[in-house]
């Protein structure tokens, strides 16, 4: 129980409550019941609440799946910083736009839904829970010749690598070939016949 | 206007002459019968123990009826959108309606307003009458499931998907007294009352065309006259008064029988897993896999199949569901499974049952048994997998720790593999990490030797993939055979099924996996695909989460 993310659950049920809200208000204004402005402020208040929650936020562990085409909404809704990141502020938020709703008959379903949204956020910010951006992670550029290591600064003979380390064999390596003269493992003598 | 009588419409009648919009009213009706055939429906798919006898039984012969078992899941998904759909229908017909009762209140009939007098407040209507509340309570209730059952909760937070879902219960609760709110009536006496009769007694505020404009006053004299009157011209007089009685709910006739038995279900269930078992080893494996050896009384499974495992000193609420390795059989009443550490869950019983201390050894010393928490198993469940042994040739692949249906499956082969239809086995495991392979290298061995000294050498062909390929690429010294048939690389599943149906002309091989989506879809596309063998690949899907 200890490690549930209350923010996921609270952002669907918000989404799903905009939904709601927008279908209420398309009832209430097409059928111009009385009252029926109160069904155009729904359908308004759906909109922003749908537009707002579609980027879903990021999980703390784990790789989180992102809702189709959510990077447009995410850099529209980090630009806000803390207002949008902060889970009480999106609570308060919620709870006030659910109420002109509840006034009349048709959008009173998205009321009680998005009110349940609003508390569920601030369970989430009670626990700590915060709204980060899901970044695209940047493409790792194939880096040409990575895995070729430095060539071998001495000719052969050679000793195995653990004779020849030194400890400061990386600034040897950086260095290049290495700066003294070049001294033989086993002595070289020119054979002339 | 006025219907000519039919048996069940007729009783509706009434209503329908004086709401002005009848729509409202279909509609809800309409949906209300959907719901009630979908509330009823999507309890059967839960009955897994019942299912589990179905696949096992003598009583479903066909292969094909039970392959539908496989899909119970996407049943009950199917049926939950369906009840969310139509429930939505429902509630805004209602809606509608409920407007209207209160605008079109009739002083005529008041027993069948809904209202309570004219241009009663709608939302009064909603909050607090019996079927008003329980409407409400229920949409709030299917919202909450709703929201927490979606592809991206379940595969991140399992157990708030869980949890809400155990409210079905007060769903259904708030199902049954719903409907018995009365508010749909019938018409108790139409032989006295027909529809279209006219009332001479009363000042008459409704609309009723009549075939023909004659109206005449009867006198009480001449009684048998108008009625020789009424017979000639079909204008009936009405003697008494419409009496209305509420319909017995529908809705209890449906869902009454699949609650019951989903209940008794999970009251056999309960009882069955009262009794703890005794663990009998617990041997750690590489790659963070842990294998807990048991025993139970009366415990019976079929390879492929699954238990559920609870243990209070973790969680006191969590189960998981597991595979067995191992099954329990004549000779040995020893079962296991095997279970990968990820989540906390596992990491909490990994750590209660082996010590940190000793988690890089083998196997854990004897005299530690007794410090072992208590376990709860539920089940065994079934699944798709134990019908491999019922084809002729199956071919299983499997991924990572997607290999432990197999493993019971190999294991009982091991055992006995005469009973079965089974009579050649492509076995085909990818791994990310040589070290995998370890968890079921004896057993592999084991069995290949077994078909070597039975003279059937190719009953059962093994090939391991080793799909990274850097690092160490040998299992081990001793596993030779395994090593001889251990690829780098990913498998290349076109060859693989051409060569497959090549020396299997004519039959039908089952298709297995449990891996990856990626590795499944594919597997399904190249199942589906003709060949020039006339070999036929049936897929058989398991679905998690």
């Amino acid at each position: 129980m200890g490690q549930i993310e209350w923010a996921m659950w609270a952002n669907e049920q918000a989404l799903a409550s905009g939904l709601i809200l927008i279908t209420g208000g398309i009832v209430a204004t097409a059928g111009r019941f009385t009252q029926w402005y109160f069904g155009a402020y729904s359908i308004v208040a759906g909109v922003f609440v749908c537009l707002l929650e579609y980027p879903r936020g990021k999980r703390k562990k784990g790789s989180t799946m992102e809702r189709c085409g959510q990077k447009y909404m995410t850099a529209v809704v980090k630009l806000f910083g803390p207002l949008t990141r902060n889970y009480y502020i999106r609570a308060v938020l919620h709870l006030l736009l659910s109420v002109p709703a509840g006034f009349l008959l048709a959008t009173i379903l998205g009321t009680a839904c998005l009110a349940i949204a609003s508390g569920i956020y601030l369970l989430a910010a009670v626990r700590g829970e915060q709204w980060t951006p899901i970044e695209p992670k940047p493409r790792e550029r194939p880096q040409v010749g990575g895995t070729i290591k430095q060539p071998p600064s001495n000719p052969p003979p050679r000793p195995p690598a653990e004779a020849r380390k030194k400890p400061s064999e990386e600034a040897a390596a950086a260095e290049g070939p290495s700066a003294g003269p070049q001294t033989n493992p086993i002595p070289v003598t020119d054979e002339i016949v | 206007g006025i219907d000519l009588p039919t048996d069940s419409g007729s009783k509706n009648n009434v209503t329908r002459n004086f709401l002005e919009v009848s729509l409202g009213l279909c509609l809800s009706r309409a949906s209300a019968s959907v719901l009630n055939l979908n509330c009823s429906l999507i309890l059967l798919p839960m009955c897994r123990t019942l299912l589990a006898y179905l696949r096992g039984s003598q009583k479903v012969p066909s292969r094909r009826t039970r392959r539908l078992l496989d899909k119970s899941r996407t049943f009950h998904i199917t049926c939950g959108v369906t009840i969310c759909i139509f429930s939505g229908v429902h509630v805004a017909a209602h809606l509608v309606n409920a407007l209207n009762f209160s605008v079109n209140y009739s002083e005529d009939f008041v027993e069948l307003n809904a209202a309570r007098y004219r241009d009663e407040d709608p939302r009064k209507l909603l909050f607090t009458t019996v079927p008003g509340l329980t409407g409400v309570c229920m949409v709030v209730v299917l919202f909450l499931m709703i929201t927490a059952s979606t592809y991206a909760i379940r595969v991140s937070n399992y157990d708030i998907f869980w949890y809400t879902h155990n409210l079905f219960f007060v769903f259904y609760m708030l199902l049954v007294l719903h409907v018995s709110g009365g508010l749909l009536k019938y018409q108790t006496n139409l032989d006295t009352h027909p529809p279209g009769c006219i009332n001479l007694n009363r000042t008459s505020s409704q609309n009723i065309s009549l075939p023909d404009e004659h109206f005449h006053e009867p006198f009480p004299e001449e009684f048998s006259k108008s009625e020789e009157f009424t017979q000639n011209t079909f204008v009936k007089i009405c003697v008494e008064e419409p009496r209305f009685q509420a319909n017995f709910p529908q809705t209890w006739l449906w869902i009454s029988g699949p609650l019951c038995l989903y209940c008794a279900e999970r009251l056999y269930r309960y009882i069955r897993s009262n009794k703890p078992v005794t663990i009998i080893s617990v041997i750690s494996h590489p790659s963070d896999v842990m294998e807990i050896r048991m025993v139970k009384e009366n415990f019976k499974a079929r390879p492929g199949q699954y238990i559920i495992l609870h243990c209070p000193s973790v969680s006191a609420l969590e189960n998981h569901p597991f595979t067995l390795t191992m099954c329990p059989t004549e000779t040995k009443a020893t079962f296991g499974v095997h279970l990968k550490i990820v989540g906390d869950w596992t990491e909490r019983f990994r750590d209660l049952l082996l010590p940190p201390s000793s988690q890089d050894s083998e196997i854990l010393p004897f005299i530690q048994s007794r410090n072992y928490p208590k376990l709860y198993i539920d089940g065994p469940f079934g699944s798709p997998f134990e019908e491999s042994l019922n084809y002729e040739v199956s071919l299983c692949v499997a991924g990572g720790i997607g290999v432990t249906p197999f493993a019971s499956i190999l294991n009982t082969l091991l055992d006995d593999w005469k009973p079965y239809k089974l009579r050649r086995l492509y076995f085909i495991w990818v791994c990310r990490d040589i070290q995998s392979f370890c968890w079921f290298a004896d057993l592999l061995c084991v069995l290949h030797n077994k078909f070597w000294q039975e003279n059937r050498p190719d009953y059962v062909n093994i090939q391991l993939y080793l799909s990274r390929t850097d690092g160490i690429q040998i299992i081990g010294e001793k596993y030779h055979i395994l090593n001889s048939r251990l690829f780098i690389g990913r498998p290349r599943w076109k060859l693989l099924f051409e060569e497959i149906a090549k020396c299997n002309r004519g039959k039908t091989v089952g298709v297995f996996c449990c891996g990856p989506n990626s590795l499944s879809k594919t597997l399904h596309k190249l199942s589906n695909q003709n060949n020039s063998y006339g070999t036929r690949f049936e897929y058989n899907k398991e679905s998690f989460s």
